[in-house]
């Protein structure tokens, strides 16, 4: 009954770190630590996502077949724990972590062969089409119709939430093909270019002053039935693939120990009531990446999924919260500033008040608001906790 | 990395589980400590040497073994004076005690025979002090929570600002014992040391160091036990909103009774984590994780018991069920060695 790393496993942990160090530039880290959202914007996401095609590390996640190095669960968890402790950039998931995993699992080999060489690239940029104004924990509800028209389907609809839309060429999305099936089974996965006629993306500022979400419309856009993944009214054991993804693929833990750190030497000491919050943050994210530890090694021991990787989203959410709440509190008045600038890395940006890494603190703890809400509103996940862990 | 037990430690838990199932029925269960002929069967099948580095006499087992055995304790809501005589005095005589002493007690606290008591210094647990008087000391002073103090043959005090570490025996003159009740149900003792003339060979040598590393030991089977029973409570209130039915529906069946139970699988999931960080941690690392499990788990345990109460209803406050002895249990346990309180303080500093 041991935790500890056996000496290959510290072997490759150090080759990580070595990478690490001679890879991840200055300018790249500040760009990650000055980041207010929830992924990397482009200017920083790109430089590293080649750096680590380049090492064969990008897709460290992916089984060999599809093109991973191999790595065992406790590996990635070792280079998710070694990249948070460096604060490498958090590279966009949506193509990587979301639909990169179902094109592998679920595309036919003309739909891998087109699209995977060019998400690793970065030449593809991908977004999330799933939830919808009307649909949003109820996500099955959904209304973007998909109309079959020879060879292909005119898709009309609108999706709201996406995640970088600005920046994308692509968009995986789930529509409606059947809408005389049971809401599930009615659902298909499509994969629609963002240049095609009819798409239109319009901004969406969050209070934070960010701009990472978008609502996208979709009129009579013309789709080919060949960028159908799966058959059709196969969408949502799809959808389900992806969100146990989104919500269990990578650990969470590591980074929020790593920002907690990043945090305290930014405040220096804290006292009172603050430094208990710290303390606690800290214990809930040690707890959280040793959870995540055990499930690393139970998958690779060959053990089924366990139940338990469903508190990982619901607990990481939290902490995320209350780290940036923290962050504000401990910076005291420089806590409230909030620039309408962005990114807080580029060159436009007026003078912090205080420390610079006070500048997005107030941003931060906006824009974090979101993780309770994304991949699954934490409702959701307690209700699929108490149903799928605690079996009521 | 292994997250089960290794087959000596899954024949060593079920042997204690055993063991337990069959002396500690859940109407005794967490109404006090084991019966002493108890006591001396777990004396007997080894299990209060464990702690006991080999040299002296013991079986030498780590983080591991006491955790699993602890955890047991608490699975069964069974109670004795496991962590602080069987883990911390017999390893602190074991260390730093002369020949005399170790002959006379270690013995005697792994064959289940007798207790020593532990008295250390802490917020609110009394003031002590010693004079130097020849080749020995004066000791003044009290500790006012000596769990299982009542029936101890010996004392081992620490000191509130000196290195030193006293095993007294209670017979000793000046010595007055004060039995009282703790909230679970266990007797405990407010000792006071009135000029107790101690002698130079009750000194116990023990390093800084090593001293540390035993009372994290202390600490872990402290977490471990309140691990146990959480689980123990956890499942008992599952079961409970399961079978209890209001408005024509099992309980459970409501979503704000789902994420109640689905918060307390996420407490003992990360207590879990928590504990075996502690128990992998390396040698240097070992006081620091112990705390951080104590620190978590005492808050945890404590939650989960305040919530597995309210969601079994009245029968919650009762002393019938068990959940209103564990919980009982759980506030002794979380509030030892100063609770989370003191464990986040020494982590701030």
């Amino acid at each position: 009954m041991s935790l500890a790393l056996p000496p290959e496993a510290l072997r490759f942990r150090d080759e990580v770190r070595a990478f690490l160090d001679e890879h991840l530039s200055a300018d790249l880290r500040r760009g990650a630590a000055l980041t207010s959202g929830v992924f990397a914007e482009p200017d920083i996401a790109r430089p590293w996502q080649a750096i680590l095609e380049t090492r064969g590390w990008l897709v460290y996640h992916w089984p060999v077949a599809a093109g991973g190095p191999g790595w065992s669960r406790v590996q990635r968890w070792i280079f998710e724990k070694e990249c948070a402790e460096a604060g490498a950039p958090a590279l966009p998931g949506m193509g990587l972590k979301l639909v990169g995993p179902v094109l592998y699992s679920f595309g036919d080999d003309a739909q891998k062969a087109d699209y995977l060489p060019r998400l690793r690239s970065g030449e593809d940029f991908w977004a999330q089409g799933f939830s919808e104004p009307g649909s949003g924990s109820d996500l099955a509800s959904l209304r973007t119709r998909a109309v079959r028209d020879g060879d292909d389907y005119l898709v009309t609809g609108q999706k709201i939430w996406t995640t970088q839309a600005h920046h994308a060429n692509r968009l995986f999305a789930l529509v409606r093909t059947n809408p005389e099936a049971k809401p599930q089974a009615g659902i298909s996965f499509l994969l629609i270019d963002m240049a095609s006629p009819g798409v239109t993306v319009r901004p969406i500022l969050s209070a934070s002053g960010d701009h990472e979400l978008n609502e996208v419309f979709l009129d009579a856009v013309r789709v080919p039935v060949a960028n159908r993944i799966g058959e059709e009214g196969q969408g949502w054991t799809i959808a389900k693939f992806l969100l146990e993804n989104e919500r269990g693929g990578s650990s969470f833990g590591p980074g929020l120990v790593a920002d907690l750190r990043r945090l305290l030497d930014a405040t220096g000491p804290l006292k009172g009531e603050l430094a208990t919050r710290a303390i606690r943050l800290s214990l809930d994210a040690r707890a959280l990446e040793t959870t995540e530890l055990r499930t690393a090694i139970e998958l690779d021991a060959g053990a089924p999924p366990t139940p338990r990787s469903l508190i990982t989203k619901l607990v990481a959410s939290e902490i995320r919260q209350g780290i940036d709440e923290l962050a504000v509190d401990a910076f005291g008045p420089a806590g409230l500033q909030l620039p309408a600038e962005r990114p807080f890395y580029g060159p436009g940006m007026p003078a912090p008040i205080g420390p610079q890494a006070a500048q997005p603190a107030a941003a931060r703890y906006l824009n974090s608001r979101a993780w309770t809400i994304f991949g699954g509103t934490s409702e959701i996940q307690l209700t699929l906790i108490a149903k799928a862990a605690v079996g009521l | 990395m292994m997250l089960e037990p290794t087959e000596e430690q899954a024949l060593l838990r079920d042997m204690v589980s055993r063991f337990l199932a069959d002396h500690v029925p859940t109407d005794v269960a967490g109404r006090g400590s084991l019966p002493l002929a108890d006591w001396r069967a777990l004396g007997d099948l080894g299990v209060l040497a464990l702690a006991v580095p080999e040299a002296a006499g013991g079986l030498g087992g780590g983080p591991g073994e006491i955790a699993i055995v602890a955890e047991a304790f608490g699975r069964a809501a069974a109670m004795g004076p496991l962590a602080e005589c069987a883990v911390l005095c017999a390893c602190l005589i074991a260390d730093g005690g002369d020949q005399a002493s170790a002959s006379k007690w270690i013995g005697a606290i792994t064959s289940g025979q007798a207790i020593v008591a532990y008295g250390g210094p802490g917020e609110g647990l009394g003031d002590l002090t010693v004079q130097r008087a020849g080749e020995g000391w004066i000791l003044n002073g009290e500790r006012r929570l000596v769990r299982h103090g009542a029936g101890a043959g010996a004392f081992i005090v620490a000191l509130d600002d000196a290195p030193h570490l006293l095993l007294i025996e209670a017979a000793t003159p000046g010595v007055a014992i004060l039995p009282y009740a703790l909230a679970d149900g266990e007797q405990a003792a407010l000792v006071r040391f009135d000029a107790v003339e101690v002698a130079c060979e009750a000194r116990l040598q023990v390093t800084p160091t090593r001293r540390r590393r035993v009372i994290a030991m202390t600490q872990l089977a402290i977490t471990a036990e309140m691990i146990g029973l959480m689980q123990t409570l956890y499942e008992a209130t599952v079961d409970h909103v399961r079978q209890r039915r209001q408005f024509g529906v099992a309980i459970g069946s409501f979503q704000v009774v789902q994420h109640r139970v689905a918060r307390l699988f996420i407490l003992l999931e990360q207590s879990r984590s928590l504990l075996l960080r502690a128990i992998s941690a390396d040698d240097d690392a070992f006081a620091t994780a112990v705390t951080e499990a104590f620190a978590y788990v005492a808050d945890a345990a404590l939650r989960l018991a305040q919530d597995a109460t309210q969601l079994h209803g009245g029968m919650g406050v009762t002393e019938d069920l068990l959940v209103g002895r564990g919980h009982r249990r759980l506030l002794v346990l979380s509030h030892l060695f100063g609770g989370a309180i003191a464990a986040r303080a020494k982590l701030a500093a």
